[in-house]
């Protein structure tokens, strides 16, 4: 039986009464999935290591994900990319108080050298991710804060015991990157998942040519009986955009998993017709505009609100959505997903009014009032990098000229954009972030005021004080105003960072491949598991 | 002779500690950090801790003099360490990558010299006639034409005329022959058009200067007969300037053709580099650097022996 309701609210319901879930099932009556054949996509990017604890691009997800199962996955039939569903959990229950999460495990599932997984694996797992020993490295360990600690009472019971609720700790148990190891191997060498690949996905590791591919074989023991429907699949690493559309385009590759641009989504279905299917998403990828507070006259939030006034978002919306990767007007969250802002309350933000006319005079009045009522110069420092950025860059520069800003744009080179922002060597900066899952915690936490990633360096006890709240809110529309009036603190009041628009995340593929749903995350939903090819 | 070859073998080395030094300072000028860049990801934050964390991992954390003396006395022992970006032992890194460039480096050559000394040599014998001019339009349009445009354009007939498309991923020639050269063959005649170009004008112009010697005169009017001028006097002789280029061309095909392996999606020497310097990846770079290096030197080396047995002022200096 699968539950069909927000999980915010199955979440809520399982406090008070348990909950059961099993795996993913297709939301609606579709075709009959077709066993055999062998998917061949593209991955714009390489794993660095094998081990996704430690490893924070899609490169090492995409082609190593569909031999690892995780405890509680994100259903991958949800378009919204927000859904939990158990993966190697059967069900699980949380405490009344929230500070107990209780999984019961399937039994008689496998790792691929034919060992049983249990709990132990689990646990050890999430040891690592949690509680990494000296020397290991695990990127996400900040986000499970509130664990106290994980326990394996039984072989198939893993307890998660918090020191404080929080609510977004079901949905960040899906982490697509929490894949579960065996816990002897970890025993023996912490590293040894860097270089080895060892799970209980549905296929097994059959070759991995660097630079060149991956390749992976059907797991005849899936615990999903009847799945994978796949023979295997063939991963190939291809960094040029257009070698990608070439491989489509050519029927050597039937999908890549991160995204393509318009121009290129036109041009495969100009040439293939309706060989390809074309399905499309907001993407959980944005570029903001960082201020930094402690250089003059960004100091003044009458200025910063001034530059985002200055901005027509819809009608960049429609342009630059032709030519790049961008769509959507959005707020904090991504439009579609449980705790976005809906348009019309969007629209009473600062620089989200339709009116531009309005929007620009009161950008100039505030400008006025800060003291610089002819405006003044500045440089806007830009990532090199084509999609989106270059267009946004040029797209921002021509709005602040027409409130009296002299702007010049600096493109720093990729590799050395990172380290800039942080050493604060920056007036205006483009800064970017994607995120894995939408969810307001792992979305927000950058613009605190100690995080490592506050580029602008801007001080909000105010915020600081609405993350925490939003963070332990167990009511769904509690947490919901509190993430709205973040929103409009960081948007608007303070003007702390300027939101340009949402990636949009195109995924043209062959119209064979079937059982695959797009969700605003690339990083979601490689498993394959669900995946099949029609004749 | 043997003096002068031993001169030569010897200052290979001082070069390549030059090299060496110089690549090593040069990557740590360049701003931009391995360790940020692999963190950050495509999320772009990540925190101090986890950051000073790798960087004591991969020494980093200690003063470049000694960074320096760890690598080079790894470097004595044909140890270049490992990748900063995937961990894996640099040899793992380059010996696929490697066999592939040099494939193609030896296939484009063989296209290069199969084209260029034929052509070159008729263009000469036959200057300002329509041959001549046919050659030179010829390498001239080789030469206007960067391999990697005339690879997009393989490609695009490829597509829309044949729907047809090269393999994607690289089978080496040892284990299936006919997927190999599918795949090579292409890029092969793309850079070798270009390369041959290159060594086709060489050629004529050698030739039509060593066909106005002297020595040429003087065995004309001993009545030797023309292929014997050609091949024995003239063409040896012209060889001289043409086998630089061809050599030269050649090392820089190694380590240099990274557009035209994107266009091809080869999984070669050049990408490599690009990759490894795109992710601020020292040891790679520094190991690549050394490798490329190494190949010129080697093949100018050669060309130095190649030299001595074709000119014999050279070998009785």
């Amino acid at each position: 039986m699968r539950h069909r309701r927000g999980w915010i609210l199955s979440a809520l319901v399982a406090m008070v009464f348990g909950l059961t879930t099993t795996g993913p099932v297709p939301a609606a009556a579709q075709e009959k999935p077709r066993s055999g054949g062998t998917l061949d996509f593209v991955v714009p990017s390489e794993p660095p290591s094998y081990d996704a604890h430690a490893e924070e691009t899609f490169g090492v997800i995409h082609p190593i994900a569909p031999h690892y199962s995780l405890l509680v996955r994100v259903d991958p039939f949800d378009k919204t990319g927000t859904k939990p569903v158990g993966d190697l959990a059967e069900s699980w229950t949380i405490s009344k108080d929230g500070l107990v999460y209780t999984f019961k495990l399937r039994q008689g599932v496998k790792f691929h050298d034919g060992s049983e997984m249990t709990s132990k694996d689990v646990k050890a797992s999430y040891d690592k991710i949690i509680f990494p020993p000296a020397g290991v490295k695990s990127l996400r360990k900040e986000s499970y804060r509130s664990v106290e600690v994980v326990e394996a009472p039984d072989p198939y019971t893993v307890r998660f015991r918090l020191k404080y609720p929080e609510s977004s700790l079901l949905l960040n148990l899906a982490s697509p990157w929490n894949w579960i190891y065996k816990a002897d191997l970890l025993a023996k060498d912490m590293h040894w998942y860097e270089t080895h690949v060892m799970g209980t996905g549905p296929f097994i590791f059959v070759e991995h040519v660097k630079g060149s591919h991956w390749v992976g074989k059907k797991n005849p023991n899936y615990w999903d009986k009847g799945k994978p429907y796949l023979d295997g699949f063939r991963a190939t690493f291809m960094s040029s955009s257009a070698a990608q559309v070439a491989a489509i385009r050519g029927e050597r590759a039937q999908i890549q998993f991160r995204g393509f641009s318009p121009p290129e989504r036109d041009q495969l279905v100009s040439a293939l017709g309706n060989k390809i299917t074309v399905q499309e998403s907001p993407w959980d990828c944005l570029n903001f505009v960082s201020m930094h507070h402690e250089k003059k006259p960004f100091d003044d939030k009458r200025v910063r609100r001034a530059l985002s006034l200055a901005l027509d978002r819809y009608e960049a919306s429609q342009k630059l959505s032709k030519i790049t990767i961008v769509k959507d007007v959005s707020g904090i969250q991504v439009p579609g997903t449980p705790y976005a802002t809906p348009p019309a309350e969007l629209e009473k933000l600062a620089g989200y009014g339709r009116d531009i006319n309005a929007n620009r005079a009161e950008a100039k009045r505030l400008l006025r009032e800060a003291g610089v009522p002819d405006g003044f110069s500045f440089t806007f420092k830009n990532r090199g990098i084509p999609h989106p950025y270059e267009p946004i860059a040029i797209w921002l520069v021509d709005q602040w000229r027409q409130i009296g800003l002299n702007v010049k744009i600096e493109t720093i080179e990729a590799s050395a954009y990172h380290p800039m922002l942080k050493r604060g060597d920056f007036e205006v900066a483009m800064d970017f972030q994607c995120g894995f899952i939408v969810e307001p915690d792992l979305d927000l936490v950058r613009f605190v005021t100690m995080s490592d990633a506050n580029y602008g360096r801007h001080k909000d006890k105010v915020i600081d004080e609405l993350y925490q709240k939003q963070a332990r809110a167990v009511d769904v529309e509690d947490r919901k105003k509190l993430v709205r009036a973040l929103e409009k603190r960081l948007l608007d009041e303070e003007a702390h960072v300027i939101w340009t628009l949402q990636w949009h995340r195109i995924i043209p593929h062959s119209a064979r491949v079937k059982g695959w749903t797009i969700t605003p995350s690339h990083y979601l939903n490689n498993q394959l598991d669900t995946v099949w090819l029609t004749e | 002779m043997w003096k002068y070859l031993l001169k030569r073998f010897l200052l290979m080395f001082p070069t390549l500690v030059g090299v060496a030094v110089v690549t090593f300072l040069l990557i740590r000028v360049i701003p931009g950090d391995v360790v940020e860049l692999r963190l950050a990801g495509d999320r772009g934050a990540a925190s101090q801790a986890a950051i000073d964390a790798e960087r004591v991992r991969f020494g980093l954390d200690q003063p470049v003099w000694k960074q320096f003396a760890t690598w080079i006395a790894g470097v004595a022992r044909l140890d270049f360490g490992t990748s900063m970006w995937t961990g894996s032992p640099i040899w793992d890194e380059i010996k696929l990558r490697f066999a592939l460039s040099l494939q193609v480096a030896i296939m484009a050559t063989l296209v290069a010299v199969t084209l260029a000394v034929p052509l070159g040599l008729l263009a000469a014998l036959r200057q300002d006639t329509w041959i001549d001019y046919a050659v030179r339009i010829f390498s001239i349009a080789g030469l206007a034409c960067p391999s990697f445009w005339l690879g997009i354009l393989m490609i695009l007939t490829f597509l829309i005329v044949f729907k047809w498309l090269p393999p994607m991923v690289y089978t080496p020639f040892w284990v299936n022959p006919w997927q190999n050269l599918q795949q090579l063959i292409w890029p092969a005649l793309a850079v070798g058009y270009r390369y041959s170009a290159v060594a086709t004008r060489m050629t004529r112009s050698a030739m039509l200067e060593v066909l106005r010697e002297d020595y040429v005169r003087t065995a004309r009017a001993k009545g030797l007969v023309q292929r014997l001028i050609l091949v024995r006097h003239a063409l040896k002789n012209a060889m001289l300037p043409v086998l630089t280029v061809i050599a030269l061309e050649f090392a820089f095909l190694i380590g240099g053709l990274v557009v035209t392996e994107q266009v091809f999606n080869l999984n070669g020497i050049g990408l490599l580099f690009v990759q490894a310097v795109a992710h601020r990846d020292y040891t790679l770079i520094q190991a690549l650097v050394m490798l490329v290096a190494g190949i010129f030197i080697f093949v100018n080396f050669a060309m130095d022996v190649m030299y001595a047995w074709l000119d014999p002022r050279i070998r009785y200096r």
